[in-house]
């Protein structure tokens, strides 16, 4: 029977094709290419919508999926075999949404921001778009840690093409670079974590095939081992304690997570990612390149739940990350950059939530994060057009009347952003701060103190959060227009406007599918979210088996604890920054209040000097290195291998000076040399 | 009264070291010819002497079979003089000091 998930593999198919369609024929198409990945995308929906409705149990029967539909290495006796396949399971069905509907929404952006701006390339920059949402999709529904490793790639690989797009001029090559030398940096350490998992578990698969004999999955045999002994669980440790080599892997692997999803200490890159298209960076901010990082733990989380160390990295990782990044956003000056900073800040956020155990809720906040950020990214490129390409704030002002769609729907997306009930943003990042609250109090030990450290950062961040969304509403929508751009901007179109009102939409109402508090005062069952990653066909993807794994391997613990105190006090803290906002930046004139900082505005500008440090240290550090490992080849190393050679080309050199090539001296040579040995036989006395 | 054995191989001995003084200080290939056809026919003395020696025909079949190989042996290197002198018009083997030119 061919049910839905025979088409699975299109989702990522039908875009891949849109690629090759672009990039050979793009030229000839009146869109230059726009055409084949719409409709590319707008059939991955169509296929991920259905996909979601069968997980939901409501077009058909069997509510999950997990196959290996091609062997690319058969691994004999002891060895491994290598696999693609697919695992739909809720999270992956709720991701493949997510990101063929936010594709397909940037995808129609884009003809309004490209086409109808007269940009040139353009296949180019569709087909760029086409590959990178078949990359996140196939990555999305893979079903082993190899799998995902090779899409991971080939999402960089993207990125760094579409942050490139505008490669004449000087920036956004540079910035390409950057992006992909520092999210490879952190991929260095993801293979060797991939290598590691291979080496240890003998499989990378995230959920047990089912089959003629069923396959186990590698978070699996690490909970038997660290149940039982590692030998009855086929597991090799390498000598290590299960425990201390687990958190090795997940730290391991981490180290790639770091890097895509922009956490401290590898977040430099993004910031200067805006050099691309603005759709782009809705794309890779939302839904892509960004959302990787976390989507991988969230996948893998049954083998993080298992190590209360890693675990506690992740949440301190991500908490520190939260606020780091929203100070920085408080004093840029450009569009887009506040933008970047608060999308850091926010997976900081969904760092934050699965480090502490609330698995839900990071889940959660992916996905509301997504439908408002690629919104405020939109919202972004709209007033971008507008201003014909001027991004700096304090050039624009007054803009409310002259878009109002822009401004209304940029309004719900900062709400959403900065946390204001009933917005989608208020209700996800407030059951983050919540997991982390109960899991931090209800946890023994160190790990309980550390989530209450990243809990207290977050909550922090979330002040800052609302300042920084707010200031930068006021200063491009409110008061009064600065500059003569401003005044009579371009209007923009139904191609910009279509996806912004879709989006607007999203951002006031994604939030309800979880409204726990509310939920919670009513005794009614809304809480949609948790009950659909509470169960599943595939047992040991659900939270209900993360929860055990919790409580029994790290410690974490949830405390009796309401939701609605906690979220007062987000709220609280979120609308005095908004006030905050209100009170410095909604003036008919507003002034560069952050001139009062004084040296900390330098400090912030520079990005606490994370990129100085960085040039500093490959410059300071590893140049020096690398000169003295040269020095070391090239003289002590080629040294001895040419000392040696330069032996016998001398010796050879002389030698050969007796091939003279006369006859004479040929017959002298014989004949001395039988005389030679005539007279060695006489003092030796005989042959013998 | 037969001659001693050491007199036929003081004169082979004697004919040998003339066929090596013509090789080493003689530049002219058909002397060169010679020179070998010399010690060539040394060696044959040697083999008759001690085939009288020993009252043993074999070395006197041997020394035969050694001129038949010195015939075919000059006619190769009459061969090679005539190839010397066609390519440098000239017979001095010093000239030829490459293997190709």
């Amino acid at each position: 029977m061919a049910g839905v998930y025979d088409f699975v593999p299109a989702v990522a198919l039908l875009p891949f094709l849109a690629f090759v369609v672009s990039l050979f024929a793009g030229e000839y198409m009146p869109k230059r290419g726009a055409e084949a990945g719409i409709i590319a995308t707008a059939g991955s929906l169509a296929l991920s919508v259905w996909t979601l409705l069968t997980v939901a149990g409501i077009t058909g029967p069997a509510t999950s999926f997990n196959e290996n539909l091609y062997t690319w290495v058969a691994g004999g006796e002891g060895a491994v075999t290598l696999n693609f396949g697919i695992l739909v399971d809720p999270l992956s069905a709720l991701m493949l949404v997510i990101v063929s509907l936010i594709a397909f929404l940037v995808h129609v952006f884009s003809l309004g921001y490209m086409n109808d701006e007269g940009e040139t390339g353009l296949p180019r920059y569709y087909a760029g778009l086409g590959l990178f949402s078949a990359s996140m999709l196939a990555f999305v529904f893979s079903n082993n840690l190899l799998m995902a490793f090779m899409f991971f790639e080939l999402v960089g690989l993207c990125s760094y093409l579409l942050i490139g797009f505008w490669f004449r001029e000087a920036a956004p090559p540079s910035a390409a670079k950057k992006a992909f030398l520092v999210t490879r940096f952190g991929d260095y350490f993801f293979l060797i974590g991939v290598v590691g998992v291979f080496a240890t578990f003998g499989t990378g698969l995230f959920a047990p095939v089912e089959g003629a004999e069923t396959l186990a999955s590698f978070p699996e045999l690490a909970e038997e081992a660290l149940a039982g002994s590692a030998e009855e669980a086929g597991v090799n440790t390498f000598g290590y304690d299960p425990g201390t080599w687990f958190t090795i892997l997940g730290l391991l692997v981490l180290g790639g997570v770091v890097g895509k999803s922009a956490q401290f200490p590898l977040h430099t890159w993004l910031p200067d990612a805006m050099e691309g298209p603005t759709p782009v960076s809705a794309l890779i901010h939302a839904a892509t390149m960004v959302a990787a990082g976390v989507y991988l733990v969230a996948r893998m989380y049954g083998f993080y739940a298992l190590s209360p160390t890693a675990l506690a990295v992740i949440a301190l990782i991500g908490g520190f990350t939260a606020l780091f990044a929203a100070t920085m956003g408080v004093v840029k000056q450009e569009l887009k950059q506040v933008l970047a900073y608060s999308t850091i800040s926010q997976y900081g956020y969904m760092m934050l939530a699965l480090g502490a155990g609330g698995y839900t809720a990071a889940v959660f906040h992916l996905t509301t994060h997504a439908v408002f950020k690629a919104l405020l990214f939109l919202g972004a490129g709209s007033v971008i057009i507008a201003m014909h390409h001027e991004e700096n704030m304090w050039t624009m002002g007054g803009l409310r009347d002259r878009m109002p769609v822009t401004y209304y729907t940029f309004l719900s997306g900062s709400l959403a952003l900065a946390g204001i009930v009933p917005f989608a943003g208020f209700w996800s990042k407030d059951e983050v701060l919540f997991e982390a609250l109960i899991h931090g109090l209800g946890s023994e030990g160190a790990i309980g103190t550390l989530l209450l450290v990243g809990y207290a950062m977050g909550l922090v961040a979330v002040f800052f959060t609302a300042f920084y969304t707010f200031r930068m509403v006021f200063l491009t929508f409110h008061g009064e227009p600065r500059t003569d751009t401003a005044r009579d901007p371009e209007p923009v179109r139904w191609n910009v406007k279509g996806p912004l009102t879709v989006l607007g939409i999203g951002a006031a109402t994604v939030g309800f599918i979880n409204m726990v508090p509310v939920a919670e005062v009513t005794g009614r069952e809304i809480d949609y979210l948790h009950k659909w990653l509470a169960h599943g066909d595939i047992s040991v993807t659900t939270t209900e088996h993360y929860g055990e794994l919790l409580h029994t391997f790290a410690g974490v613990d949830p405390a009796e604890l309401g939701p609605v105190a906690p979220g007062a006090v987000s709220l609280v803290l979120a609308l005095a920054g908004v006030g905050a906002a209100w009170k410095l930046y909604n003036v008919p004139d507003p002034e560069e209040h952050t001139d009062k900082l004084g040296g900390a505005k330098t400090v912030l500008m520079h990005n606490y000097y994370l990129d100085e440090f960085q040039v500093w240290l490959a410059t300071g550090v590893t140049v020096p290195l690398a000169r003295a490992a040269d020095k070391f080849d090239q003289g002590v190393v080629d040294g001895v291998v040419n000392g040696i050679s330069s032996v016998s080309l001398f010796g050879g050199s002389r030698f050969r000076r007796i091939q003279s090539g006369v006859v004479t001296n040929y017959a002298t040579l014989m004949t001395l040399s039988l005389v030679l040995l005539l007279v060695v036989f006489v003092v030796a006395g005989g042959v013998v | 009264m037969a001659i001693l054995s050491e007199f036929y191989l003081l004169l082979s001995a004697a004919v040998f070291s003339i066929g090596l003084y013509g090789i080493l200080t003689r530049s002219n290939a058909l002397v060169f010819l010679m020179s070998v056809e010399l010690m060539l026919n040394a060696a044959n003395i040697n083999l008759v002497a001690f085939s009288f020696h020993y009252g043993n025909v074999t070395g006197q079949v041997f020394s035969l079979f050694t001129m038949a190989l010195a015939a075919a042996e000059v006619a190769i290197g009459i061969g090679i003089v005539l190839v010397l002198y066609r390519n440098f018009e000239d017979i001095d083997v010093t000239k030829a000091a490459t293997m190709r030119w």
